[in-house]
């Protein structure tokens, strides 16, 4: 008998152990190899330095001065070129077949996971200038849009290979015009949606809320009836309702909101409905007026993802001051700069240095784009410096990255190059040999 | 004018007359236009490809009642008294392919396109009527044409699968055999599956990608509550409310719950992997269909082990890099890549059937042959024409091959099957025949 034991013991611990070693098989091929030599790093939370990185299995193995690689690993000849850490835009709309829900106010049940298209462009033109990952959002359309997803910007990769699963799960919020749709014409025979005024938007999120704790406690009642020594003969579960499954796991802490506002008086609003309802926020995107109400997001412990100075193009964008992101961030708020654009995500650098102009430091300027974005989206134990350990996403740059004359030369994930401008030239020039010749 | 009453008198007669002569020659008209039968049919001395891979050169195949009696080298098959004898040498009998996925004869009821842009913009902005059609039996929606009926079969094709084509929730799919334009004796399977596509409202929800996903969850877990509430309701004892009753949730029941197959339209690659997740997480009787960038997805196929069906329809999906990167790389990868599709796939060693879907007849050649140019093996193709969609269609008891007992669907080429100069001469469905020999030959 004890020997049987032993045995199927034996056999048990030496499946796990090939399982285990399955398992890891993978991880470990997981990230490139690579050494950058001769570089001038910004490594954003331990000062700058010159010197050399060696990357394995796509971390970073080794910051110093003369490294070395094992035989094979490709070396990259920075030759005094800058390397920052990747850049992280907070919130953009690229690589997805699709925006807005905009049907209906309410439409937490909708997922941008879903709707991932590893083939957008966009994705190209941002590792351009340097960005590694992006959290893609829904669009503003909805009070209560729905769930965002974080990527890395792997070019080529299938979908499910882009997702940062470590990343905050987080939901779209939006307040003012583009959920009162104050700028869209109204047509005859064609209804205003429900809510047309910021009380409104502030009063269907409340709504929805209730509804999700009613929601909870129905499922609360049912479970414990269930688990009863005799159940009732009647009992059925209630309904599943996608959208309000969402909006329970907002109330249980599961997930984030991101909350679109401009004008102070929302944000307060929202604030104090986060407080109501205890539910975390992520940050508030765009907050042209957060500049008025730093004490309060100070308490509330809430950052903001702004531009920097296209401010006043448009009603609710009127008091916004170029000067908003520089002043909160050296009030102590969580600042990051985003995008909102295919475009303008490829000079988020240019973006983040105008801030040099606004009254920042270069290296908190810098912080805007990559340590802070990884802050507000949670990811900042594995990207969004320059530390041993901690995943290769990298950008070098020919000048420093908050000078305007600098230019993107080369931007690697987890290791790996997904864009090489040397290279990408020789191509277009091998192309446009070969055109000629035909 | 000046004899009226005579006229009155005479002209009712007549009319009967003409209109019975009429009737006569309609019918015989049409009974010749439909197709020979005969008690039995003996076809000798063609080739005989049975199913992919399986051939007899010197061939006899014996046909009765719309069934195939017999098959087998002409030396060791009698002909029987009553049949008979087509003569048929230098042509080779193949099974009659199936397109398990097309809207032959359906009439398309697309709404009015706007014509100026005040209208173009209007309609986006103002709500129409829902498109959604679960309960919807395509069957009844079918007016069979010969012409058409004509034009597939000289495409090789006997047998259709007809699908919905409008909204998500599509509707329901029928399998007929293409015998003539009587609808109900073409009838194989009715109905046969629901039919699904990742597309979206217009002015309604969900009118986005991401809202139809959710949708069509919301749909499947509401069917599922639906019915076990109903369950509940007429089989427990009293004192539980009776449910409302939902015409939407109701056609689904089967679908859902007795887990009838389920076909997901993929437009794009990351269609496919919707369709997979939704598959999975409901455990419904998947299939995929278009599927045209199956290639870049295999690994996810293959894990599921769900049914496939190819489209042979090259046009690059907008989402696709190859038609974001402008008219040259487009064309380009529609005549090298996306026709590669099938080749990927038989290297890859997935199972797959191959579909008309989104083609006509002739087009449907010609990608086909174009398929099979970029690496497709012929034998492959017959496979994904004939054995496969029986599997999938659950009818491979009765079709996808020629052998005794199966349905009487038959081709007859000169040359072989997908060749550009080869013609389909004869056919036969339901063990109806038709000709289409040309009067100089």
């Amino acid at each position: 008998m004890n020997a049987r034991k032993t045995n199927s013991r034996k056999i048990i611990f030496i499946t796990m152990i090939i399982i285990f070693l399955g398992a890891a098989v993978p991880l470990l091929q997981a990230g490139g190899n690579l050494l950058i030599k001769n570089a001038h790093i910004l490594t954003i939370t331990k000062g700058e330095l010159k010197g050399d990185v060696l990357i394995q299995n796509g971390l970073i193995k080794q910051i110093g001065e003369n490294l070395t690689a094992p035989s094979g690993t490709r070396v990259i000849e920075a030759n005094g070129r800058y390397l920052i850490p990747g850049i992280i835009d907070t919130h953009t709309h690229i690589a997805l077949s699709g925006t807005n829900e905009g049907t209906d106010a309410i439409t937490p049940e909708v997922n941008m996971a879903d709707v991932i298209n590893p083939d957008d462009t966009s994705i190209f033109t941002a590792l351009t200038g340097g960005v590694t990952m992006v959290h893609t959002m829904h669009g503003s359309a909805n009070p209560i849009g729905g769930r965002n997803v974080v990527l890395k910007l792997k070019w080529g990769k299938p979908s499910e290979e882009l997702i940062v699963k470590e990343a905050y799960p987080t939901l779209k919020f939006a307040l003012g015009e583009n959920v009162k749709q104050s700028n869209r014409p109204l047509l005859p025979g064609r209804p205003q949606r429900y809510p047309a005024t910021r009380m409104g938007a502030n009063a269907i999120i409340r709504r929805e809320l209730l509804r999700a704790r009613e929601y909870m406690a129905q499922w609360e009642r049912y479970q414990k009836l269930s688990r009863a020594k005799n159940p009732p003969a009647n009992l059925l579960p209630p309904r599943k309702d996608l959208r309000l499954e969402v909006l329970a796991d907002l109330l249980r802490g599961k997930l984030l909101a991101r909350c679109h506002a401009y004008v102070a008086t929302e944000m307060i609003e929202f604030l104090n409905l986060a407080k109501e309802f205890n539910f975390k926020i992520g940050a508030f995107e765009h907050a042209w007026e957060a500049y008025k109400i730093t004490d309060e997001l100070l308490a509330a412990g809430v950052g903001i993802s702004v531009f920097i100075d296209s401010w006043a193009y448009k009603m609710e964008a009127a008091e916004g001051i170029a000067y908003n992101a520089a002043y909160c961030t050296r009030r102590g708020l969580l600042v990051s700069i985003n995008s909102d654009s295919g475009e303008r995500i490829r000079r988020l650098f240019n973006e983040a240095g105008k801030a040099v102009k606004y009254g920042l430091t270069p290296d908190e300027a810098l912080k805007l784009i990559t340590i802070n974005a990884a802050r507000q989206l949670g990811v900042d134990k594995y990207v969004g410096s320059i530390e041993v350990g901690k995943q290769a996403d990298l950008a070098l740059f020919s000048e420093h990255p908050m000078s305007a004359y600098t230019r993107c030369d080369m931007t690697i994930i987890e290791g790996e190059v997904y864009f090489d401008r040397d290279e990408i030239i020789k191509e277009r020039e091998a192309a446009a040999v070969k055109k000629g010749g035909n | 004018m000046r004899f009226p009453n005579k006229k009155l008198k005479f002209k009712p007669c007549r009319l009967v007359l003409l209109l019975a002569l009429a009737a006569v020659f309609v019918f015989f008209l049409k009974l010749r236009a439909r197709a020979d039968v005969k008690p039995a049919y003996a076809f000798v001395n063609c080739q005989v490809v049975m199913a992919p891979g399986q051939i007899i050169e010197k061939g006899k195949i014996i046909v009765r009642d719309g069934l195939i009696e017999a098959v087998g080298p002409v030396e060791k098959i009698p002909v029987p008294p009553d049949a008979e004898i087509i003569e048929a040498s230098g042509l080779t009998a193949y099974p009659g392919l199936i397109s398990a996925h097309t809207n032959l004869f359906l009439e398309v009821k697309e709404q009015p396109q706007p014509q100026r842009p005040e209208d173009y913009y209007r309609s986006f902005l103002q709500p129409s009527e829902p498109q959604e059609f679960p309960d919807l039996l395509v069957l009844k929606e079918l007016k069979p044409k010969l012409k058409t009926v004509q034009a597939y079969h000289k495409a090789g094709i006997t047998t259709v699968v007809v699908a919905p084509n409008r909204g998500i929730f599509q509707g329901q799919s029928v399998v007929l055999n293409l015998n003539g334009e009587n609808l109900n004796p073409m009838v194989i399977k009715q109905p046969w599956a629901l039919h699904l596509n990742f597309t979206t409202e217009r002015g309604h929800y969900p009118s986005s990608l991401m809202g139809t996903v959710a949708f069509i969850r919301q749909k499947f877990y509401d069917t599922q509550y639906y019915a076990q509430h109903w369950k509940k309701y007429l089989f427990s004892p009293a004192g539980l409310k009776r449910p409302e009753y939902d015409p939407f949730l109701e056609a689904l029941v089967p679908f859902v719950m007795d887990k009838k197959p389920v076909v997901f339209q993929c437009n794009n690659q990351e269609d496919i992997k919707r369709a997979l997740k939704i598959i999975k997480e409901f455990n419904l009787n998947g299939i995929l269909t278009g599927a045209n960038e199956a290639w870049r997805v295999i690994e996810a196929i293959k894990q599921s082990g769900i049914p496939l069906m190819v489209s042979l329809d090259f046009k690059a999906p907008a989402t696709s890099l190859y038609a974001q990167q402008g008219e040259v790389a487009r064309k380009k990868a529609e005549n090298e890549l996306y026709p590669a599709n099938a080749a990927v796939l038989q290297k890859e060693n997935v199972n797959f059937a191959l579909t008309s879907f989104g083609l006509t007849d002739s087009s449907f050649l010609k990608n086909l042959q174009l398929a099979i140019k970029r690496g497709l093996s012929p034998e492959t193709a017959l496979r994904a024409l004939t054995v496969e969609p029986a599997k999938i269609l659950g009818l491979d008891k009765q079709l996808g091959t020629i052998e005794k007992g199966k349905m009487a669907n038959l081709i007859f080429t000169r040359g072989p099957l997908f060749e550009d100069k080869t013609k389909v001469i004869k056919v036969m469905v339901d063990g109806l025949l038709f000709n289409y020999e040309e009067k100089s030959q």
